[in-house]
């Protein structure tokens, strides 16, 4: 009898403890939340929404691609007001930045918002689903590109979201790991995407193919890089508009030059106080003139300040020059009563010159709120960059002349003569004075070695990479090792 | 020596074979049984033991004289000549008082003489004489390492019960088990105090056998139960009593009061506002508000047992008036009561436990800005209490403060539980050794309540207004463009129910191998869930603005429009498994060791299962041989460790929530998605509590016990919401940080517990016992990115007073602290410190971080100024009885702990308290209280000038009963008959200005905060108890 008890009573604890697990999995009756979404087709569109939201955080990154480089310094009200940008703009960063944090915060944000989706992929199944899948992938990888972009190695964290104890044990994971991550994502995405986008602003195969062919060629895969932009220019989809000032304003986006954009609205307002939470993009805003009194722009924050060098490195009948920087006393001086006219010069610095290209203009400024919420795209991705990386992979490769070709496309578009191509230093040159103004130029010179000949301050061995934000590292327990030199 | 008492009654015995058989029941003095005690054979070895319940049945030869021998630590040795047949009816007496009462340890009980852990028990006795609604009031200052402060004296008011100190800012409760039942404090008013019969609190980590509950310690009740072989037992016990304050504020009357604001708007630079400041004594607020009120319990009880069944059941009705709001501050309940247990058959056993109640309280707002006492403190005594009109006055110049009985009058607020709780609990006894019982526990409570909100007009501007104007007209709200309609009267009810199940099923083991080895074991499971769910709802335009018509069924709102419903519903789960061990050798040193593992619904996939370890060991020194000391009878050390946990943390808090924001533009149009805003934390656990316990027992000379502990109580694991790192991504638009466990608390103390208890059969019988414990908490870590965690604020819309921080005890009060006044600008300008608008006759405020100025914009001039923690605590319990007269008293002190003064309304027009008198006016004539007035100062933000000392010393009960001879009863067939008067809250000795300096709250940061405390009532009582 006894010995029976004791069977009984070890029965009773093992059966409890296999039952415990589904016994104490309760969840709130009721109400949905986190841990019990995803039942329906609509709840993974919206977690895609979600996912896409982080994207309207890029500004930051656009920023510091110009600031950082020779093309632009910070601006502002002063030195004091957006001290990181500052000190980026004079290579003095180091591991306490605010921007800095803000790009890990967003990115990784974005990535768990696609990791979430992915966690739940196999829920339920209905039509459309991997096109979902695809797009959340494409996301996943931009995100990750940005963060390898400014960090180097970062933690992977893939199809799973994790806990505080988790992330304390997480190590850097190799840039070389991430990027595979990344490219796996996108040629994924690239299968399945529809090359014609269902609804504006979605991921296309050919923005996933653009993407894949920048991650490429930043790993110097020229091989793979030159054929996937091939793909791209053979697909005829994509075109070059055939005027360059039509290319940044708000009436005239996702035109055939379009690979890619982050789409903004200038329906919603919103607050200094969380710029991620905007709708509308806060560049325009931030670097309008400061103070502005006249015709064509509205009043701004003078910061993401052009140079003088980056003017003159334009010839003068390059249609290019003007509507990629403003010279604002030539502006006035051009209008019809001048003197009218007015604005002010921040403290935080002054050249002369404005981002023409994005800059708040009137008849682009936001319903509800005049300073952050401009309708105006960002240009993640455009085809004049597809063809310009694939005259700068096929150099690489040997094919001179396809490369020239390719270049003199976008001469040609910008008024200016063809040249022929001697050196991979033209097709540098070129892809500054097309792309300058819209956040490329720092990442450019270091992934092609020339940062330290442009950008005063460049230390080589550092600056190649910016520190990971110290708070970040004490935060996981102080096990990532800080980037070299901070 | 003592001659021993033998008693013989009636039954029968079997002869068989040549063998006959003893049994019998023994017992101490008290009648109780002695359990465990060993039975042997004079000049054999062989032997038994008794049972729980004190039985014994053993063989005997069926020859000559057998002479039985008894034993049992605590006991002196008897030996008892067995003869005839009938069961023998033993009683040892007791070596000293305490050894060998049982202790209940949790699925098991122990006697005190083996016990490892630090164990206070109280018996019922004790609690029910001090004649008190609730458990939690009576248990003050009766055990040491126990501080019970009073969150409201308002009948049916809550106490807090803290064990060893506070351990979090999050829930401090200990976990209180009643018959195996969880009540929490709330719940507790469902509990007749007269129908406990001990209070066990398992104080250090041997509570840890409840594992993931047992970090804030464990209260384990046992209600009453019947004896066996007992006659039925009648008892009737009836007490009434009257109430009123014990306090009242030194408040200014109308005269002083005119003459104080008239200079306080002079020094304002504005124009007197009285001309003439002969206003007599005006109003007396506090007269008109409190008032006298009566208390009454009467409860029947009925307790026997047959041979094989005991049974105690009872009924019991209490109901009491507040000294504020009389019927509208009240309490009543009603009880009844069904123990019993019976043996099914030779060795099952049922024990079935089945309590209901039915109570019911009224409340006023209490305990905060805009609370009665709050009002009546600040209401102005140049004004009447009614207009001639007959309305209540509007004490017009202050709009956040009303006519307090304008309040009482427009306030009702019901609320009512009905409770059933019970247990079926069949125990099955495979031999003396073996036992194994299943039981069944239940508590079904269904809580309701309703508010009546009527219109109601205070004045022009009050913020308590619901009527639009003084006709009380409705207010309308507009539904839909320039579509309005009336809100009205309204009312708000809500059905809650509760239901809890326990399963639980284990296995005790208990065998003395020979004279030198004895084993205990329990092992078993428990499956606890709990279930509420609740649904409410708002209704508007009840008719005729009348109470009457107070229900949702009544109301008039037009088309339903305004009214409202919600409902909730949760479930929460834990399961677990337990297993003690414990060993005696030669029963001098004892070892124990306790593992439970508890699976909780509360926490995170990756946490749910948690292991909580205990080990626990005692030397009994006085019995080792080479220990001879006559004085000291008794020497036991203790020595436990172990690891517990605070499982009361919000349900589902490691759940991720779809609250955040997550909207992009597509086709130029703005698409809402989902995004997580609070993310998940799948690591989210316990708070886990390591305790250690030094401890040690002694008697001397056999009247006088000792015990004393010493402990460490670190916490760790605390819940916040810090920042946290960006890879959880939890920082895009709408985002929040996780709850995460951060943050450790220590708790230190040292705990000391002495009784006297004389010879009781001496005709002068005394008991008297002293308690007193030190605890000294600090806050050893937050997390980083969090400086502090705010708790409580000073004033209306003032500065956060109290904090949770690093380095400090929990709740510490943080401000500025004053150094006297400023007596003339001689000694501000020479001061050398620059204190911003410094006048003559203000506060000097101490200059912190030494840098010449003070500094009213951020914290570097603030600095520590008191806890709401006492430094000791002690309690004094004294009975004396004297031919039939009994006379005892119950003391309680809080030393060295300090309250806010936060009932003071800081508007020119408020009231003030009379101590304003001995202001500053000039020069010299006063260092302590500031200059009043209207003009801008910095003598109100909250500094030291408002912190007071806290300590009392108060007459808690204090009791004279006489029993009536039992040869006078015997005629009227009364078994006993007392009769008494008593006493509550009679006295108290403090510093404290405020109406109670008994002050707690279930917050930990708000404790020590008085708004207007509603105080304990002192309260006269005459009382019977009659026994059939």
């Amino acid at each position: 009898m006894k010995k029976n008890i004791v069977i009984v009573i070890v029965v009773a604890v093992s059966f409890l403890h296999a039952g415990c697990k589904k016994f104490l999995s309760v969840d709130p009756p009721y109400a949905q939340d986190a841990e019990n979404y995803f039942q329906t087709p609509d709840d993974y569109d919206r977690a895609l929404t979600g996912a896409y939201d982080m994207l309207q955080g890029s500004f930051v990154s656009f920023w510091i691609g110009e600031i950082a480089s020779d093309n632009a310094i910070a601006g502002g009200e002063s030195v004091n007001d957006s001290q990181g940008l500052h000190q980026i703009d004079n290579m003095t960063h180091g591991g306490v930045n605010i921007e800095l944090r803000n790009i890990m915060r967003w990115n990784y944000t974005g990535i768990t918002r696609v990791n979430y989706i992915m966690e739940n992929k196999e829920n339920i199944d209905f039509p459309g689903k991997d096109h979902i899948i695809a797009e959340a992938r494409f996301l996943r990888a931009y995100y990750y590109f940005e963060l390898v972009k400014f960090f180097g190695d970062i933690p992977l964290i893939v199809d799973k979201r994790i806990g505080i104890e988790e992330a304390r044990q997480l190590p850097r994971t190799s840039k070389a790991e991430v990027y595979a991550q990344i490219e796996s994502d996108l040629v994924n995405a690239a299968a399945v995407l529809n090359p014609v986008a269902s609804q504006k602003g979605r991921a296309t195969q050919g923005a996933a193919q653009a993407l894949l062919g920048k991650v490429y060629l930043y790993q110097e895969k020229y091989t793979e890089a030159a054929a996937i932009f091939d793909e791209i220019r053979n697909s005829g989809l994509y075109s070059l508009i055939p005027n360059y000032a039509d290319l940044f304003s708000a009436s005239n986006e996702n035109n055939s030059e379009t690979v890619f954009d982050i789409q903004y609205s200038g329906l919603e307002g919103g607050s200094y106080g969380c710029l991620i939470c905007l709708e509308g993009n806060a560049a325009p805003g931030f670097q309008g003139i400061r103070q502005y009194n006249g015709p064509v722009y509205g009043d701004g924050n003078s910061y993401n300040l052009p140079t003088a060098a980056l003017y003159s490195a334009f010839s003068a009948i390059d249609q290019r020059r003007g509507h990629t920087v403003l010279d604002i006393e030539a502006f006035i001086a051009a209008q019809t009563d001048p003197a009218s006219i007015s604005y002010a010069i921040g403290a935080g610095g002054h050249t002369g010159y404005y981002n023409n290209k994005y800059i708040k203009r009137q008849g682009e400024i936001g319903l509800p709120d005049n300073d952050l919420t401009s309708p105006v795209n960002y240009r993640v991705i455009r085809y004049a960059d597809v063809l310009l990386m694939a005259a700068e992979a096929h150099y690489k490769l040997g094919n001179t002349s396809l490369a020239q070709q390719l270049l003199n496309q976008i001469r040609v578009r910008a008024g200016i003569p063809g040249i022929s191509v001697q050196s991979i230093n033209d097709i540098y040159k070129e892809r500054r004075l097309e792309l300058s103004g819209e956040g490329h130029r720092f990442f450019d010179l270091v992934r092609t070695g020339q940062a330290a000949q442009y950008i005063e301050g460049f230390t080589v061995g550092k600056n190649e990479l910016f520190p990971i934000p110290q708070v970040e590292i004490d935060l996981t327990g102080g096990n990532w090792n800080q980037n070299p030199g901070y | 020596m003592k001659k021993f008492l033998l008693l013989i009654i009636c039954s029968l015995v079997t002869s068989v074979f040549g063998q006959k058989t003893a049994s019998g029941l023994l017992q101490n003095e008290k009648k109780e049984p002695i359990p465990f005690a060993s039975v042997t054979i004079k000049g054999t070895s062989k032997g038994v033991k008794t049972t729980i319940l004190g039985e014994f049945k053993i063989s005997i030869p069926d020859t000559g004289n057998v002479s039985l021998i008894f034993s049992s630590v605590g006991y002196e040795k008897q030996e008892v000549l067995v003869k005839g047949a009938d069961p023998l009816l033993v009683t040892m007496v007791q070596v000293s008082k305490s050894l060998n009462e049982m202790v209940l340890v949790g699925y098991g009980s122990a006697s005190k003489k083996e016990l490892t852990g630090a164990i206070s028990k109280i018996g019922g006795e004790e609690l029910e004489k001090l004649n008190l609604s609730r458990m939690d009031q009576a248990l003050q200052g009766q055990v040491s390492g126990v501080n019970i402060s009073t969150n409201s004296g308002s009948p049916g008011g809550a106490s807090s019960i803290r064990i060893r100190g506070l351990s979090t800012f999050g829930d401090n409760d200990p976990l209180i088990l009643v018959d195996g039942v969880v009540y929490d404090s709330e719940g507790l008013n469902a509990l007749n105090p007269s129908d406990i019969k001990s209070i066990n609190v398992l104080k250090d980590a041997t509570a840890g056998i409840y594992g993931v509950r047992a970090a804030n310690g464990v209260i384990l009740v046992e209600t009453k139960q019947g004896r066996l072989n007992a006659k039925p037992k009648i008892e009737l016990n009836s007490y009434y009593g009257f109430q009123s304050a014990s306090r009242k504020l030194d408040l200014l009357n109308a005269t002083e009061y005119a003459v104080i604001k008239n200079e306080m708007f002079a020094f304002g630079g504005q124009n007197m506002p009285f001309n003439n400041t002969a206003l007599g004594v005006g109003t007396n607020w506090q007269d008109s508000v409190f008032q006298n009120s009566p208390v009454q319990s009467h409860n029947l009880s009925l307790s026997g047992g047959t041979a094989n069944t005991r049974y105690s059941l009872g009924v019991g009705y209490f109901t009491q008036d507040g000294i504020v709001g009389g019927p509208k501050s009240h309490f009543s309940r009603y009880n009844a009561r069904l123990n019993l247990s019976t043996d099914l058959s030779k060795k099952l056993k049922l024990n079935s436990v089945f309590l209901f109640s039915n109570d019911y309280r009224n409340t006023l707002p209490e305990n905060g800005i805009g609370s009665v006492l709050y009002n009546t403190i600040n209401a102005f005594p140049n004004e009447p209490i009614n207009t001639p009109d007959g309305n209540y006055s509007y004490l017009d110049e202050v709009s956040d403060i009303i006519n307090p009985l304008a309040q009482i009058a427009n306030q009702y607020n019901w609320s009512w539980a009905d409770k059933f709780v019970g247990k079926e609990e069949l125990v099955y006894e495979f031999n003396e050794n073996l036992s194994f019982t299943n039981r069944y526990n239940y508590n079904y409570s269904q809580v309701q309540s309703k508010v009546f909100s009527p219109l109601a007009w205070f004045g022009p501007g009050k913020y308590a207004n619901t009527a639009l104007n003084a006709a009380l007209e409705s207010p309308l709200v507009e539904i839909a463009p320039d579509v309005f309609i009336e809100r009205g009267a309204s009312v708000n009810e809500e059905r809650a129910g509760y239901t809890d199940q326990t399963f639980e099923s284990y296995l005790n083991y208990d065998k003395t191998l020979d004279s030198t080895h004895r084993i205990k074991a329990t092992a078993g499971v428990s499956v606890f869930q709990r279930h509420g769910e609740a649904l409410g709802g708002y209704a508007f335009n009840i008719p005729n603005n009348s109470v009457e018509y107070a229900d949702i069924s009544a109301n008039l709102a037009a088309g339903g429009f305004l009214n409202n419903v919600y409902s909730w519903e949760f479930t929460e789960r834990l399961v677990s498994a337990f297993v003690r061990a414990e060993y005696a050798f030669q029963d001098k040193y004892f070892a124990s060791f306790i593992l439970r593992r508890d699976g909780s619904s509360k926490f995170g996939p990756n946490n749910r299962y948690g292991f909580f370890p205990t080990f626990s060991g005692a030397w009994l020194i006085s019995e080792e041989p080479f220990f001879k000391v006559k004085w000291l009878d008794y020497w036991k050390l203790r020595l436990s460790y172990g690891v517990s946990g605070n499982d009361q943390i919000p349900n589902f808090s490691y759940r991720a929530l779809l609250n955040g924001e997550g909207v992009y533009v597509f086709d130029d149009v703005l698409t809402q998605g989902v995004a997580i805003g609070r993310p998940s934390n799948p690591d989210l656990k316990w708070e886990t509590t390591g305790q250690l316990n030094i401890g040690m027992d002694l008697t001397f000379w056999k009247k006088l016990d000792l015990t004393t502990n010493y402990f460490v109580k670190n916490t760790q694991d605390l819940l916040f919401q810090p920042e946290v790192t960006a890879i959880l991504g939890s920082y895009g638009p709408g985002g929040y940080p996780p709850i995460i466990n951060a943050g450790d608390v220590s708790n230190k103390g040292i705990e000391l517990e002495l009784g006297y208890h004389s010879d009781p059969k001496k005709k002068l019988v005394s008991d008297i016992n002293f308690n007193i414990s030190r605890i000294v908490n600090k806050v050893t870590s937050v997390p980083e990115g969090v400086d502090y965690i705010p708790g409580a604020a000073f004033s209306v819309g003032g500065d956060v007073a109290t904090r949770f921080e690093e380095g400090y005890a929990i709740g510490y009060f943080f401000g500025y602290e004053t150094e006297g006044i400023y007596q003339t600008q001689e000694e501000i300008d020479a001061s050398g410190i620059i204190q911003e608008g410094a006048q003559p006759g203000d506060l000097i405020f101490k200059d912190q971080n030494e840098d010449g100025k003070i500094s009213f914009s951020d914290d570097t001039d603030k600095t520590y100024l008191g806890s709401p923690i006492p430094d000791f605590t002690w309690g004094f319990n004294v009975n004396v009885k004297l031919h039939g007269f009994d006379f005892s008293a119950n003391i309680f002190s809080a030393v060295g702990n300090e309250i806010i003064r936060n009932y003071e309304r800081q508007q020119p027009y408020a009231n003030q308290l009379g101590y304003v008198i001995d202001r500053w006016v000039g020069p010299g004539t006063s260092d302590e209280h500031p200059r009043l007035t209207t003009g801008e100062t910095r003598n109100n933000v909250f500094s030291s000038y408002f912190v007071e000392d806290g300590s009392f010393i108060r007459l808690k009960n204090i009791q004279i009963g006489y029993t009536f001879p039992k040869n006078w009863m015997k005629k009227a067939k009364v078994e006993s008959l007392r009769l008494y008067v008593a006493a509550n809250n009679l006295l108290t000795l403090t510093r404290y200005m405020g109406y109670d300096p008994d002050l707690g709250s279930p917050n930990a940061l708000s404790a020590g905060v008085d708004f207007g405390m509603y105080p304990q009532a002192k309260s006269v009582m005459g009382g019977i108890q009659v026994t059939f």
